[in-house]
């Protein structure tokens, strides 16, 4: 599974979620499996897309936010698991694109590719419903039966983006929180 | 417990802005705040973050989905924040309305604390965020409330400083006005 194989099986599957990308490859991909108004891509701030999610998710309990995050990224604000854990919303799943390097600049393994485990780390930090997914129907499954707060990591491989999001940063903004605010 | 004239004022000022999410990594000063904003203000959700990065982080997604945040930290936090400001906010124009208990400004006996707390203001200018410095206890909550609106107009985040004499009790407004001659550096 690739990570834009990955992301297609996300975007399929999240129907009118709110779905927010970590910068660099992760948003490139969504960009590529699928452009829509409430995607929000960063083009900064990396560590920070479990974050942002968080606060939608605690915005609008309403809708359902999806978290495309990468390995490194997540290592950069590893305390968000421990505050996504304390604060449970239902509504928020983060899935962790896990391809063990960081792909964006330059495919220098992160540590997960020396046995550093994120779902362990979610769970220890009480994120109950937790999965480690290599193939897209694993990941089908886990994103069709997320109920309360998830965390899944997805094993990936890289591969090299084919488009990025536009650049302009508050036409981003404002088109999401268009989008969220009509039904 | 009594609240101090100066916490009032900020959970004051912070409310009549139109918040009603407050993201915070503690320190002892706010410590006030956040439990007048417990006992007194049932409608405000107090969010804690690990990290400021992270509370700026958290911040910007309550505003992306419709919410006015205020992101409420010590001034060594703004260091910790620095990325998520300048990559996130600024450019997004995504502003919230900040709180910073100041360190290492008059009164300070930590020399950990005084690099950046000199430092503040004039980080704050270089990444164009503006800030007002409340001057005395009874003063806090038009600060703050001044630097909500400005920060959800702009939509550029604004902050309010909080001086170490003044969260201490120890400032009365004819130090304060001492205070800005010597310094001269005060923005308005």
């Amino acid at each position: 599974m690739t990570r834009l194989d990955a992301t297609r099986v996300v975007v399929e599957r999240a129907r009118d979620a709110a779905i927010v990308a970590s910068l660099g490859h992760p948003a490139y991909d969504l960009f590529a499996a699928g452009d829509r108004p409430r995607n929000f891509y960063t083009w900064g701030s990396m560590g920070l897309a479990s974050s942002i999610g968080l606060g939608v998710a605690l915005a609008r309990p309403d809708v359902r936010v999806v978290v495309l995050d990468g390995d490194g990224s997540l290592l950069m604000n590893l305390g968000s698991l421990a505050t996504i854990g304390l604060l449970q919303p239902a509504n928020l799943t983060v899935v962790v694109m896990d391809n063990e390097e960081y792909g964006t600049t330059g495919g220098q393994k992160t540590p997960t590719a020396h046995g550093a485990d994120l779902e362990a780390a979610a769970r220890a930090m009480r994120i109950h419903a937790t999965a480690t997914v290599r193939t897209v129907d694993e990941l089908a499954h886990a994103i069709d039966n997320a109920r309360r707060t998830t965390f899944i990591v997805a094993k990936v491989r890289e591969s090299a983006p084919t488009a990025k999001p536009p650049l302009d940063c508050v036409f981003l903004k404002q088109r999401f929180m268009d989008a969220m605010e009509r039904p | 417990m009594t609240v101090p004239t100066w916490a009032a004022g900020v959970c004051a000022g912070v409310h009549a802005v139109g918040c009603r999410d407050v993201v915070y990594v503690p320190d002892n000063p706010l410590s006030h705040v956040l439990r007048t904003f417990g006992e007194q203000y049932p409608d405000v959700r107090l969010i804690l973050a690990t990290r400021e990065e992270e509370a700026f982080g958290i911040a910007a997604g309550l505003y992306l989905g419709g919410r006015m945040p205020a992101v409420m930290l010590q001034s060594s936090g703004l260091g910790n924040s620095l990325n998520a400001l300048t990559s996130l906010l600024v450019p997004y124009q995504i502003p919230v309305l900040m709180v910073v208990s100041m360190r290492g400004d008059e009164g300070e006996w930590n020399s950990a604390q005084m690099p950046m707390g000199r430092a503040v203001r004039d980080i704050l200018n270089a990444i164009g965020i503006a800030h007002v410095t409340a001057e005395s206890a009874e003063q806090v909550a038009a600060a703050v409330r001044q630097a909500g609106t400005n920060a959800f107009s702009s939509r550029v985040s604004c902050a309010c400083l909080l001086p170490k004499l003044l969260t201490a009790g120890e400032l009365t407004p004819r130090q304060t006005a001492d205070m800005t001659v010597e310094s001269g550096r005060r923005q308005p």
